[in-house]
């Protein structure tokens, strides 16, 4: 139960950066600690108590492997929303350093031209 | 030898690790079906490779053993290679359909089409997210006197001059 | 002949790359080919629509890894009604895109993220996992955002920051929702999921109905979760707003609603009264917002979300009725809303702005580009013989008919407000007399597929028509109605 806990702490750490920062760059910190904070949710559930890895090797039986390995499609999963993690933060850098070109600042507050 | 970049002992170790990163980047797409890696991990490390170069090196002697431009055209040829694999699936009985002879268990050619995929995806992700980096690291902050300036240089080539 | 339903997708991916690889220099060839490639696709989807509504749902197994272990891709009558309209509108913006884009830089860039997009669009519209939707949707949502800030000007930047972050905090309820999906019930297939559902304890079940549900009404721009929209469908290119305002919101949020509404949360009836509450919000907050708006783009970003609330609230009445009008607004809306993107993207490339106040008297300059304007403009606001009428009336006797007689109300109020803010813009910006006007038209490019949408605006009503009704909305309906995954058997192919 204590790691159900410890994700949702990690995910409330993360939105209070999205929401309440005011700096891109932190932002994207807590964008970031989001991203994991799912991930490892999605990993936990997966997980059986004194389980092995999902690899099979040659001295092990089907059984044996059926029994003891933790669930392997949680982690392929993951793997996937990795990547997009990974595709949301390099975009979110280019656009930061972009926005950094136009406006002269990191700071949100400041970046606010669109209103109505 | 150039005085960018870091030092000499910095760039002296890379120059020694930086094949290895590749060998192990590449072990890792390659034996990804039957041990813990893919195309995505390897492909990352092998993006590390070029990073480590690029932090040790600066930016112009790494676009001299990759161009941004081959970069660019190996991303794109990575996720045409995967597309025709997929669609190779089509001349036995759907998309992705693994068509190829399976061979043995635990052995490299063990998964048919799988590694096929891997090493496309390791290209696309290696060269993929070199661009990525290449592309974050042209810009760069001035310090002046009256404050922080803000520099990108359009082109790879305008960087190197 | 089952190969058809993957072949947009590929198309799309396959199109994205070989521009990339092959006519990233040259700018006419890569929209020759994009403009073939769209078209290709077009039809696949539109000989796939007839065989689905023919002969019944379409089963595709990936890599044949048949249910409940692999991967299963469906086109339904439902599904294939949002495929075709999204490959037909994107032909037009395609076509329209080549002549409007000169003005940027990088333009085969521009081909490649587009069909990356609609490549994502396509995916959710044929993906039966709930992993597989989230995938694709990310796809279409990363390309859109990038398309967002193609431009590079300092607004459309700050537009795409906003979206981006939103786009992020709806992916991850989204994907918690999935780790809870497949942690409670060890499957992410939604036929399996559905069977589970009424085994789930109803905490859980609200709590993942309720993550899925916040994360897509906020792709939806459902009014709490509102905020990104007006900025980010009002700042981004023409032909980007068209296809985010006409097509994107409604395959990668509204589809997905009526997903769950109707077909997953069968047992969670309760989830159609925040339907109707949001919807009832979003229409009203977008009709009085767009009333002030001085910017035609920003204005119809705002009408987007008011029309959108039309059908969330058809969603949320349920029932025959409330469904036919759900997706009679649905292709109305698509349809109308595309065009008027496209006539504000003709009417900037001619005068250079899109402040209602610099614009006066195009009637007299512009005359095509005025007539479907018009054309677009009082398709929206609900005149007659279009479509939208059609569809607001049936949601408005939905609503009667279901005892929401408040609803009703309401829906009748907005519809006069949006009469009201179109004909205010209209007698200003297109018949307002000018002085000495001079005649310079959009180039014909730009008016052919403006033409087209508008022939398709005024006849859309014909799908209502009973012969023709019962062959493709009915079909539709039904699916929405009562959706059954218990008659198909492993292994079947329909």
């Amino acid at each position: 139960m204590i790691v159900y806990i410890i994700v949702a702490l990690m995910f409330f750490t993360g939105l209070y950066g999205i929401i309440a920062k005011k700096n891109i760059i932190k932002i994207i910190v807590g964008i970031n600690i989001v991203g994991y904070a799912s991930n490892l949710l999605f990993i936990l559930l997966g997980y059986k108590w004194g389980g092995i890895a999902p690899i099979i090797t040659e001295d092990m039986t089907a059984v044996y492997f059926i029994e003891k390995a933790v669930d392997p499609l949680p982690q392929a999963l993951v793997l996937t929303s990795i990547v997009i993690d990974l595709a949301f933060v390099a975009f979110l850098a280019a656009l930061a350093i972009r926005l950094f070109e136009r406006y002269g600042t990191f700071d949100m507050d400041k970046i606010r031209r669109l209103k109505g | 030898m150039n005085d960018k970049g870091m030092s000499e002992i910095v760039k002296g170790i890379s120059r020694i690790v930086f094949p290895f990163i590749l060998l192990y980047g590449l072990s890792l797409i390659l034996y990804g079906h039957i041990t813990p890696g893919g195309g995505f991990s390897g492909g990352v490390v092998i993006t590390g490779g070029f990073v480590l170069l690029l932090l040790a090196f600066g930016k112009g002697y790494v676009f001299r053993i990759l161009p941004v431009n081959i970069a660019k055209a190996l991303d794109s040829a990575g996720a045409l290679g995967f597309l025709a694999i997929a669609l190779l699936g089509f001349l036995s009985s759907s998309f992705f359909y693994n068509l190829l002879p399976k061979g043995y268990i635990f052995h490299l050619w063990s998964a048919g089409t799988i590694i096929l995929s891997n090493i496309m995806i390791g290209l696309k992700i290696a060269s993929g997210l070199f661009v990525a980096i290449a592309v974050l690291s042209m810009a760069r902050l001035i310090h002046t006197k009256e404050g922080i300036k803000y520099k990108q240089s359009r082109t790879t080539e305008e960087e190197d001059q | 002949m089952s190969h058809l339903i993957i072949l947009p997708v590929a198309i799309y991916l396959g199109a994205a790359f070989l521009i990339a690889l092959l006519y990233k220099k040259d700018e006419k060839l890569a929209g020759v080919a994009a403009i073939s490639f769209v078209l290709l696709s077009a039809i696949a989807s539109i000989i796939s629509g007839i065989d689905v509504f023919t002969n019944g749902k379409i089963l595709y197994f990936a890599g044949g890894w048949e249910r409940p272990l692999g991967i299963v891709l469906m086109l339904d009558p439902l599904s294939s009604i949002f495929h075709i309209m999204t490959n037909i509108i994107a032909f037009f913006v395609i076509l329209y895109s080549t002549v409007y884009m000169k003005k940027y830089t990088w333009t085969p860039y521009f081909y490649t993220l587009f069909m990356i997009m609609l490549a994502g669009m396509n995916g959710i519209l044929i993906s039966m996992d709930i992993f597989n939707i989230y995938v694709f949707f990310e796809v279409a949502s990363i390309a859109s955002f990038i398309l967002v800030a193609f431009g590079l000007r300092a607004e459309e930047l700050e537009a795409s920051m906003k979206y981006t972050v939103m786009s992020f905090i709806a992916s991850t309820m989204i994907l918690f929702a999935i780790a809870l999906i497949y942690g409670f019930t060890g499957t992410l297939n939604i036929p399996a999921f559905m069977s589970e559902t009424s085994g789930l304890s109803p905490v859980h079940l609200w709590f993942i109905a309720g993550l899925l549900f916040s994360g897509f009404a906020l792709k939806t721009a459902l009014v709490p979760f509102h905020t990104w929209l007006p900025d980010a469908h009002s700042m981004a290119p023409a032909p980007v707003s068209a296809i985010l305002s006409g097509m994107f919101i409604k395959v990668v949020g509204l589809y997905v609603l009526i997903r769950i509404t109707a077909n997953i949360f069968i047992v969670l009836p309760q989830i159609r009264i925040l339907l109707l509450l949001f919807g009832a919000l979003s229409m009203v907050f977008g009709g009085l917002m767009a009333y002030g708006q001085k910017n035609i783009k920003r204005l119809y970003a705002y009408s987007t979300i008011s029309q959108v609330g039309y059908c969330a609230v058809g969603l949320g009445i349920g029932g025959y009725l409330g469904s036919l009008g759900v997706l009679m607004h649905f292709i109305a809306h698509a349809l109308s809303k595309s065009l008027l993107f496209l006539n504000i993207g003709a009417i900037e490339y001619i005068n250079g702005t899109t402040e209602a106040e610099q614009l006066q008297g195009l009637n007299d300059s512009m005359p095509a580009t005025t007539l479907f304007g018009s054309t677009g403009m009082l398709g929206i606001a609900g005149v007659p013989p279009m479509g939208n009428f059609w569809s607001k009336l049936i949601i408005i006797i939905a609503a009667v008919k279901a005892g929401y007689t408040g609803i009703a109300v309401l829906c009748i109020i907005v519809a006069v407000i949006t009469l009201g803010y179109f004909l205010k813009l209209q007698r200003t910006v297109y018949y307002k007399k000018v002085e000495n006007p001079v005649k310079k038209e959009a180039p014909k490019m730009l008016l052919f597929p403006m033409g087209c949408l508008a022939l398709l605006v005024f006849i859309s009503g014909i799908l209502l028509v009973p012969g023709i009704k019962d062959k493709t909305l009915d079909k539709a309906v039904s699916v929405m109605e009562n959706f059954s995954y218990m008659d198909i058997k492993i292994g079947e192919n329909r």
